[in-house]
């Protein structure tokens, strides 16, 4: 306990002396000590998501827990907004989307605004919010309108939810703790989930007061014949196309030598 | 089963995909039209991305066409001369429709254009063939004899005669200009890029009605080029835009034949005007749920823009 204290010192002064930037340093707090079930995920042929359990050891007993997996790279996408140009629909604008992170999601043991202040969840970057102060966005076609980023920011949190690439729970069911002290949950990834390496970490909240940190790492790659298509169509683009042809002709032609009159014109 | 799809960047049950090639086939087995058309939009309405889906059909229809193709050629049905003019349309056609596509991309709207273009050509053909598969249930029930509707398309043919550029087509016994046949392969080499068609369905009829090939050439021509048009459109989608799923293609080609096989057995079952009415009321319907996409309020008015390399 009377280590935490000096932490709470240290980050006081550093807080009022240093402004706002970096003043909670996640890693100089207690270690939140935990395991994964797995640390790396093969997307193989038959990949279709998967799932990692954490377990962990709150350093406070009783404290509040906030779990965030990010991707460690941040999304480049481009959104296209749709409007009506006489009676169809059509995307009449587009947007460069960068900063987002490509995967977000927060399990906590009870909403974030009740566990920690906006500015402490502002600088931790936890929440929704944090998500569109990193976002930054340029208009690539089209006329911006003031309500653009709103909407192209809560198009994109909708699409990532879809995707089960976003989310946040407060759930004692999804982030269950034993005695206050030892907490397990899941992570799961989904399809869409693609190469990288991505980051678990868990905060630990008393009195809305960083108390605890940890960090999992966790790695997806696809490997095998997944791994080898993309590798050669991506880099090897012209012998991939010549590839595809052959093999697109020789099982035609094979084909066509089993069912005698198969394929079809 | 699932299974994970490298390009497309999705997983998705591999009986879904084997049901769709199989499902498609059966109808071009039934029909003895190239499935194409009706392939595309089905794998984007399962969730393929629409370049994707384009750049994999095309790739499926390579091996799709050549098991007919090696056929055709092997029973003399293949005009080479004629194959090669509309060829060598396509091939610029092609080029062309996959820049239109790249460009379309970067703009955002390739989804539209390619649901628009989907509807016209969907409309068209599905309404020529009602209209034209009614009139003969009609007349075989009044008892008339069916007419060929060569009469239209005859003179048309006397007029592309009198165009420069004239070449004599030795297997299909004409002596005509070159210049149609060119701006057919064009066309077509156009659409497939845009649509991942393999273009049977416009150029055939427009083999026999229009430039006045005998039929049996004029399949066995077609089959012919569109094995090679369909081979540089996978090309430049290779090259271009790296949207070929080599996995997709061959799971569908697998489906494809299967289900190409039961429509061949149906087909023996029923008269070829029933046959064609039902592909209209498909081709048709399918234009009505097409046409209410596009002018339907979207869900999400704020999707994602496709990025280059497809999936993601």
């Amino acid at each position: 306990m009377k280590r935490c204290w000096t932490f709470f010192l240290i980050l006081g002064l550093v807080g009022l002396g240093g402004g706002r930037a970096q003043a909670i340093s996640p890693e100089a707090q207690e270690k939140v000590v935990t395991a994964a079930s797995k640390n790396l995920i093969e997307i193989g042929l038959s990949y279709r998501g998967d799932q990692i359990h954490f377990f962990g050891l709150n350093p406070v007993s009783g404290a509040d827990l906030i779990i965030r997996l990010t991707a460690e790279k941040s999304d480049e996408v481009k959104l296209s907004v749709k409007g009506r140009v006489g009676p169809f629909w059509m995307a009449v604008k587009q947007y460069d989307v960068t900063g987002a992170p490509f995967m977000y999601k927060i399990h906590s043991t009870r909403p974030i605004n009740e566990i920690i202040s906006p500015a402490v969840a502002q600088e931790l970057e936890l929440g929704y919010p944090a998500v569109r102060q990193r976002m930054n966005l340029k208009l690539a076609r089209g006329d911006a309108a003031p309500d653009d980023a709103e909407k192209v920011f809560k198009g994109l949190i909708k699409i990532k939810e879809k995707g089960n690439l976003y989310n946040i729970v407060a759930d004692p069911k999804r982030l269950e703790v034993a005695e206050g002290k030892l907490f397990k949950h899941f992570f799961r990834f989904p399809p869409a989930a693609s190469e990288g390496r991505y980051l678990v970490e868990s905060f630990a909240f008393t009195d809305g007061q960083l108390v605890g940190y940890g960090k999992d790492v966790i790695e997806i790659k696809k490997v095998g014949l997944e791994s080898w298509l993309t590798n050669i169509s991506q880099n090897y683009p012209v012998f991939f196309g010549i590839m595809a042809v052959l093999i697109a002709l020789g099982a035609g032609l094979l084909v066509g030598m089993i069912f005698k009159k198969g394929g079809h014109h | 089963m699932e299974i994970y799809l490298p390009i497309a960047g999705m997983s998705i049950n591999f009986f879904v995909i084997l049901g769709a090639g199989g499902l498609v086939g059966f109808l071009s087995g039934l029909f003895g039209v190239g499935g194409g058309f009706l392939l595309t939009p089905l794998l984007m309405m399962i969730g393929i991305p629409p370049a994707v889906a384009a750049a994999s059909d095309s790739n499926q229809i390579v091996a799709g066409a050549s098991s007919g193709a090696f056929a055709h050629w092997r029973l003399g049905n293949v005009d080479f001369k004629m194959g090669l003019v509309i060829l060598i349309g396509g091939i610029a056609g092609g080029t062309i429709g996959v820049q239109f596509v790249k460009v379309l991309r970067a703009m955002g709207n390739f989804e539209f254009v390619m649901k628009v273009v989907y509807v016209i050509m969907l409309g068209l053909v599905g309404s020529a063939m009602f209209m034209e598969s009614w009139r003969t249930i009609r007349r075989s029930k009044s008892g008339g004899a069916a007419v060929s509707e060569e009469i239209g398309g005859a003179k048309l043919g006397q007029l592309f005669s009198v165009l420069p550029l004239k070449m004599h087509f030795h297997r299909s016994g004409l002596h005509t200009s070159a210049i149609f046949p060119f701006l057919i392969g064009v066309t077509v080499g156009i659409m497939a890029a845009l649509l991942g068609v393999g273009g049977g369905f416009i150029m055939v009829p427009a083999m026999i009605y229009i430039i006045g090939m005998p039929t049996i050439a004029a399949i066995g021509t077609d089959l012919f080029q569109i094995v090679l048009t369909s081979a540089n459109v996978t090309l430049q989608q290779a090259f271009v835009n790296k949207t070929v799923d080599l996995l997709l293609a061959l799971i569908l080609l697998g489906g494809s034949t299967i289900g190409a096989q039961f429509g061949a057995i149906a087909g023996r079952r029923l008269k070829g005007e029933q046959i064609r009415i039902l592909l209209a009321i498909i081709v048709l319907a399918l234009t009505v749920k097409l046409f209410f996409d596009l002018v339907l309020t979207p869900t999400d008015l704020v999707s994602l823009a496709p990025a280059k390399g497809g999936g993601h």
